[in-house]
């Protein structure tokens, strides 16, 4: 990584602003795609299957179907479980080149990477709500151990984990400057060749 | 055709396990209650004092009641996640996980810690200022946009750092 220069970071601003404006307007069906695959990640270890979990466009509502149909479904609101693909944006808009077919893909695999964290997310935070917040069905259903692992597992991602792991997406999958002069170094043998 | 390959250097897989360790460890001490409640809760409180400070410099008739910032128009809560120990926690594991001296970690930490926190000044204070005078922009303010630009600060500043303690070597992937 080169130093932090006045153009890299120019191409950190403009990543990020357009990052916000795409992950504005998307996050209605990105919502969708998450909540579809956090339901079915929960259902899987449920039996029997209960959860349903349905985006309504600005949040996830949660139901269960052996709930009193009479109670309250809570909300979740996804945007803040899912706005480290803004920071995942901004951080491979400062890599050289960022419009590279290298760049390009990389970043693309790295946002299908955090998709799947943001369905554990999703997945974790309904946890968190079926152990803590509902009252006595959740000192009814879940023990001690429980109400901790999940209660730390949701507050975790919240305050570090998301960023950390946008983070470490980038770090892992980044272009290196090794790389492009491999690269160079290839398409100038097959020059050579032809 | 492309191929996809990730060829971390050994180095850089080493510093992934250590980030991921250290920030792991230092998440829990600080969620510890004893740390939150003696050492987390104070230094918010004093964020808040001088939020609430530079609020009144500009002419905010604020009162500063705790992690609490308020008044007439609108108020702010000062929680974890808005004090900007986030922030110092990644810095903290990145620099920490990063080979270099240790006079070079606590230069960088120190040099690294005013600036997350000159910046989350800049964060509350704006914040304060956008829900009480354009409270429609708050949520995206709060949630997506201030949250990414102090991380983003953290790291920027940890590139710069680590490519100035180590220009050759883990900072450029070579």
């Amino acid at each position: 990584m080169p130093r932090i220069d006045w153009q890299t970071a120019l191409k950190g601003l403009a990543g990020f602003v357009v990052a916000v404006v795409i992950w504005v307007a998307a996050s209605p069906l990105y919502d969708r795609a998450v909540a579809a695959g956090a339901e079915a990640l929960l259902r899987a270890f449920e039996s029997p299957k209960v959860t349903h979990l349905t985006a309504t466009g600005e949040d996830v509502k949660v139901d269960r179907s052996d709930f009193d149909p009479r109670s309250p479904r809570p909300g979740l609101p996804v945007i803040d479980l899912t706005f480290n693909w803004v920071l995942l944006a901004a951080l491979f808009a400062i890599n050289p080149k960022p419009f590279s077919d290298r760049n390009m893909l990389r970043f693309v695999i790295a946002s299908l990477l955090m998709y799947v964290t943001h369905i554990l997310a999703l997945a974790t935070e309904v946890m968190s709500i079926y152990v803590l917040r509902l009252g006595a069905w959740s000192r009814v259903h879940y023990g001690a151990f429980a109400r901790n692992f999940w209660g730390t597992a949701n507050h975790s991602y919240r305050f570090v984990l998301m960023f950390a792991i946008a983070f470490g997406l980038w770090w892992a999958l980044r272009p290196t400057p090794v790389e492009a002069s491999r690269s160079k170094q290839k398409a100038s043998r097959r020059r050579a060749r032809s | 055709m492309y191929t996809v390959a990730f060829p971390m250097k050994h180095d850089q897989k080493v510093f992934l396990i250590k980030f991921f360790a250290a920030l792991i460890a230092m998440y829990l001490l600080v969620a510890w209650n004893p740390v939150n409640d003696h050492v987390i809760v104070p230094a918010t409180r004093g964020i808040a004092v001088a939020a609430g400070a530079l609020l009144h410099a500009i002419g905010q008739n604020v009162i500063v009641s705790g992690t609490t910032i308020a008044s007439s128009r609108f108020a702010v809560n000062i929680n974890n996640g808005c004090n900007g120990i986030e922030a110092m926690l990644i810095l903290l594991a990145a620099i920490g996980s990063f080979p270099a001296t240790w006079r070079a970690r606590l230069i960088g930490l120190g040099i690294g810690a005013v600036i997350v926190q000159f910046i989350n000044e800049i964060r509350i204070i704006s914040l304060y200022l956008i829900g009480a005078y354009r409270p429609s922009l708050f949520q995206i303010f709060h949630t997506a946009v201030w949250q990414v630009v102090v991380i983003l600060a953290a790291i920027i500043f940890f590139l710069q750092w680590s490519a100035r303690v180590a220009p050759n070597r883990l900072a450029n992937g070579s």
